[in-house]
């Protein structure tokens, strides 16, 4: 019972970090209908840019979300401007193929720049510290990814359902248009979702060097689960792809130790295919 | 797109064919083994595209699931050759009648998946095969098939030290599979696939069986594609998950057919012969300096060529066309002439 | 759509006009007539780029020292410049990306295309195995550093030599090893766990492992493979802490085993030892910022700057192998790289001809000076092993390498079982 317990606590603290990536791709993906492919490449800088401010003036990955979450922000609307602002109607895979050459691009200039090693921070605040309750261990630098996951999703779902910027963004989502002549500068909220998705995934890149070392693949495997969740929560539902990423962390760490861990990225995407099969729309999907 | 049994486009490819077919012939090209390394590549993954083009371009459905069946068609040759120790051929057979009916499986749910949800099925169903492979021993797991040194020769398709019979193999596999799509767009069943594509409803209120469309298009597809894959495996005397069956493979297929143009005869070869060039002197020109150059370089042009041209080479191909029939000048007012 | 046709089009000429240079133009050969071509066939780019890289520095930096002078290095070829009277080696870089396709299509590019006389290569032994063959097709000398597949020198070819010892001996060491913990040290290690990567690398090794434990009367109650690139290990390590094995055997590269080993620090749990195959815990990188973390883990080992006292030719060497890398020393596999390219250097000269037949053969035949190895000297046996292949079994202790085993080559006590994280 009690290891049960730990697999499903250690499922669900990295379900949320998968979460806090996916709310990102989930806000360009509903409003935009663009799958941006160079999501886990924007967790991979983020990852540089606190690694970077931490070993150089010794900024915690806890004080480096904001930066990185600025960074990607910057990154997300260069993005649309320079890329997918092209591709919009456009035929639908344009802007998939050239989000793949991005992700391209920025994987090897990482590559070239920072070398392909593999960096890790030491010493942070963090990063050693565990919670004890019981026998149950909660990893400290995870329990706050996930805390900031709440938040930072929480901050997101606030702001898109019950803000006039959030309603823009709603009608921009639904009839592109239609809101323009409503008077809604369309233009300026692709570019401020692009910024918005791209910072929720920056502050998530923020804190993971805590925990993780950063080189120039991390992003990859990250992307592609970010994609599980948003789809299985449903298209452009945020708190859909939140409930999806708890369920792909638990799925993930149930089937790994249960079945074995070779098999907990098959459970993951048969998980989705189950949950789409029955659901053809998401959990969460109209 | 009326296509007559026999047209002037058909002469001219016809043409393309027989030139390709003696440029072997010609000493200064078939000497330089690299070049002959790149046209077997395009010619293999034109084909492959071209697979891919027949249910993703003409029927409207992209599926980011082929390197599945291009697997299944390499671990059919390999595991003939190597847990066997045969030809490959029975293999190859098998390799697409079994992909054929693992896509006509996995499709049938799928299907009833609409755009993106379609799409990530698709790339999840790629994880779980090459996950799945990577841990079945039988099909040799992790370790992947490698090849022993057998005799070369037709027999066990497989030649040491001349490309040319690779070539004229990988030329074999670009006919068919040219062939048979040439042969599709005029026939009854490729108005099918494209009403299908233009719209579900419709078609089917106009009396067509879109899933049924849908299905045989999936599995004429996947078995053209697990044909390719056995082509790859012998030409490379190797096969593990990683290598055949990832997204990365997956992507190539989309990449090359959306960047030559969609939907299109010719798309898949415009691609390919854009694209696989690229991909390999980039390789051979900036891959030994380290630091990722040529695939910055590469990454850099696909962006560009999306952003400027998201219709594909083809789009390319027939604003030039426009352009030397001096048609465009009258529709454009002369535009031609601002941009430099 | 003019405007993108005419500039889109203009890219498209351009990179016309490079390939055609490339593919038309004259090679990129200097006009010195005595000149050696030799290609190296790294993954540059990709999930193994750093090891990759630093192999490549590795070859680089043999080169150098045998083209110059350098009268203070300790090393075969080292004191005179060139070989065979003035022959000069120029390398020619690919990247293979780790993948076997392309690792075969670069391998025919560098014999055909750049005419290289033989190839340095491939770190993975997925990539090894068909790029050796296409050597061994055209009757060219292939050597392999570091690939550890045993399978890979079980073939029987001709023309492919390996320096590296293979999973195969480094498992029989490290059983023997544990029986000398228990008989010497009384560890009473009766179980095994095994994780590792669920790759060619991993595969194998986990195989060799598992044969090597049984024959030495242990008991494997854990067998953990993984995918690499992992976003977490949590399963992984819960696994093996369930099982609770006494030792554990792992096969845990970059990234994965940094965090393999904080995941066994957030679950609080250890083994009584852990024993390394190559990379995750050679990489002196890797080593140094766990920090404290790494400790008391332990692997087996070609090389490392610890070894001073064994290899004192090093040194010298490695100076010039930290100018490529930014600082990086030498690590168990890129150096056997090196050693790769300085006997096949040496087996040039002392056959005094070009002919790969010949080299092959005057390879397999004599035993060669290497200061680099940690035998000292390196020996063929068929099927290209080197049979004088040798590692220590080391543990990190304050940092740094420590040899434990086998006791004649050690310079530490060994401290079993591991300590545990709270008490560190």
């Amino acid at each position: 019972m009690e290891t049960f317990l730990q697999v499903l606590i250690d499922g669900m603290l990295s379900g949320m970090v998968y979460a806090l990536v996916a709310a990102g791709l989930c806000l360009i993906w509903g409003v935009m209908d663009v799958i941006n492919f160079a999501h886990g490449e924007y967790l991979m800088i983020a990852m540089y840019v606190s690694y970077w401010l931490g070993f150089l003036a010794n900024v915690d990955p806890v004080v480096s979300i904001v930066a990185s979450g600025a960074f990607i922000f910057i990154l997300g609307a260069l993005t649309y401007k320079l890329i997918i602002h092209y591709t919009i109607g456009k035929p639908p895979l344009a802007a998939l193929l050239a989000t793949f050459g991005l992700a391209m691009l920025l994987k090897n200039l990482c590559l070239n720049r920072f070398s392909p090693n593999f960096l890790i921070l030491s010493d942070t605040w963090l990063g050693d510290k565990t919670f004890q309750l019981g026998n149950l261990i909660f990893p400290a630098p995870q329990l706050a990814a996930a805390i900031l996951s709440l938040v930072v999703v929480g901050l997101v779902y606030a702001v898109i359902s019950s803000t006039r910027f959030g309603w823009a963004v709603q009608a921009t989502a639904m009839d592109r248009d239609a809101a323009e002549l409503m008077g809604i500068n369309t233009e300026r909220v692709y570019i401020l979702i692009f910024g918005i998705g791209g910072a929720c995934v920056g502050i998530a890149g923020g804190i993971m060097p805590s925990y993780l070392s950063v080189h120039p693949e991390v992003g990859s495997l990250f992307g592609l689960i970010a994609f599980i969740c948003v789809a299985m929560g449903g298209f452009g539902s945020i708190p859909g792809a939140f409930l999806a990423g708890i369920l792909v962390g638990v799925v993930e760490s149930v089937a790994g130790f249960y079945i074995a861990p070779v098999f907990k990225y098959i459970a993951v995407f048969g998980l989705y295919l189950a949950v789409v099969f029955l659901r053809p729309k998401g959990i969460f999907g109209w | 797109m009326q296509r007559k049994f026999f047209n002037g486009t058909d002469a001219v490819w016809l043409a393309f064919l027989a030139a390709l077919a003696l440029a072997p012939l010609v000493p200064a090209f078939a000497a330089n083994s690299f070049r002959m390394h790149v046209m077997i590549l395009i010619l293999l993954f034109a084909g492959m595209s071209q697979a891919w083009n027949i249910i993703g371009g003409y029927c409207g459905q992209v599926s980011f699931g082929h390197s599945v069946f291009f697997g299944i068609g390499a671990y059919g040759a390999g595991m003939a050759v190597v847990t066997y120790g045969g030809t490959p051929w029975p293999g190859v057979i098998i390799g697409m009648v079994l992909a054929a009916a693992v896509a006509v499986v996995i499709s049938y749910p799928c299907f009833k998946l609409s755009g993106h949800y379609f799409a990530i099925a698709t790339f999840a169903i790629v994880e779980i095969f090459n996950r799945g492979f990577l841990v079945w021993d039988w099909v040799g797991g992790a370790l992947g098939l490698d090849y022993p040194l057998i005799e070369e020769g037709l027999a066990n398709l497989m030649w040491h030290d001349s490309k040319t019979e690779y070539y004229y193999a990988a030329l074999a596999i670009f006919i068919v599979t040219f062939g048979i799509v040439r042969w599709l767009e005029g026939h009854r069943f490729g108005y099918y696939m494209r009403a299908v594509r233009e719209g579900q409803e419709t078609a089917e209120s106009l009396g067509v069986n879109s899933t049924a469309v849908k299905l045989a298009a999936m599995s004429l597809s996947a078995a053209l594609a697990a044909l390719c894959g056995a082509f790859f495996v012998q030409y490379n005397l190797r096969v593990d998950p990683p290598m055949v069956m990832s997204l990365d493979m997956s992507m190539k297929f989309v990449l090359i057919t959306i960047l030559g143009g969609s939907g299109t005869l010719a798309g898949p070869l415009l691609g390919a012969a854009v694209l696989i060039p690229l991909q390999e002197y980039t390789r051979a020109f900036w891959g030994g300096l380290g630091g990722g150059v040529d695939l910055i370089i590469f990454g850099l042009l696909i962006i560009i060529m999306v952003v400027k041209q998201p219709a594909g080479m083809i789009g390319i191909l027939r604003s030039a066309g426009k352009f030397f029939s001096g048609k465009k000048s009258a529709e454009r007012g002369g535009e031609a002439h601002v941009s430099s | 759509m003019t405007r993108g046709f005419s500039s889109l089009s203009r890219w498209i000429v351009f990179f016309a006009v490079i390939c055609l240079l490339i593919g038309f133009g004259p090679g990129s050969a200097p006009a010195a007539e005595k000149v050696i071509k030799i290609g190296t066939l790294f993954p540059l780019t990709g999930p193994v780029a750093s090891a990759g890289q630093r192999c490549q520095a590795a070859v680089q930096t043999a080169v150098e020292i045998i083209n110059n002078r350098h009268p203070g290095i300790k090393v075969p070829l080292a004191k005179q410049a060139g070989i065979m009277n003035g022959y000069k080696i120029v390398l020619v870089h690919a990247d293979s990306q780790g993948k076997p396709d392309v690792g075969k299509a670069e391998a025919e590019r560098l014999f055909n295309q750049e005419g290289v006389w033989a190839i340095i290569g491939s770190y993975n032994s997925s990539v090894s195995k068909p790029a050796s063959l296409v050597a061994e097709r055209m009757k060219r000398i292939f050597m392999c550093g570091a690939s550890s597949s045993a399978a890979l020198t079980k073939r029987n070819l001709n023309f492919f030599f390996r320096l590296a010892p293979t999973d195969e001996t480094e498992s029989i060491e490290f059983v023997d090893a544990l029986q000398w913990m228990n008989k010497k040290k009384n560890a009473r290690i009766k179980t095994i766990g095994v994780i590792y990567e669920n790759t060619e690398f991993g595969k194998h090794a986990a195989e060799e492992a598992k044969k090597a434990a049984a024959h030495g009367g242990f008991r494997v109650v854990a067998d953990v493979p993984f995918s690499p690139g992992a976003t977490n290990l949590n399963s992984e390590v819960q696994t093996l802490k369930k099982s609770n094995p006494d030792a554990v055997f792992g096969a845990v590269l970059g990234a994965d085993y940094s965090l393999w080993v904080r995941t066994m620090k957030q679950s609080n749990w250890l083994p009584k030892a852990a024993l390394n195959y190559c990379s995750g815990y050679q990489d002196p990188v890797i080593m140094k910022q766990l920090g404290g973390d790494a400790e008391y883990f332990m692997g087996a080992t070609a090389y490392s700057p610890q070894f001073a006292g064994l290899m004192p030719a090093v040194a010298q060497v490695e100076k010039i192998f930290k100018t490529k890398t930014g600082g990086v020393p030498f690590d168990g596999d890129s150096i056997q790289e090196a050693v790769a390219m300085l006997v096949l250097a040496q087996a040039i000269d002392k056959a005094g001809s070009l002919d790969p037949d010949k080299v092959a053969k005057t390879l397999h035949a004599n035993t060669w000076e290497s200061p680099l190895s940690l035998g000292g000297k390196v020996a063929f046996q068929k099927g290209g092993q080197n049979k004088l292949a040798k590692s220590i079994l080391t543990q990190i202790q304050k940092n740094e390498y420590k040899r434990i085993y086998p006791e004649k080559m050690s310079d530490s006590t060994i401290v079993l079982p591991m300590r545990p994280w709270a008490k560190r």
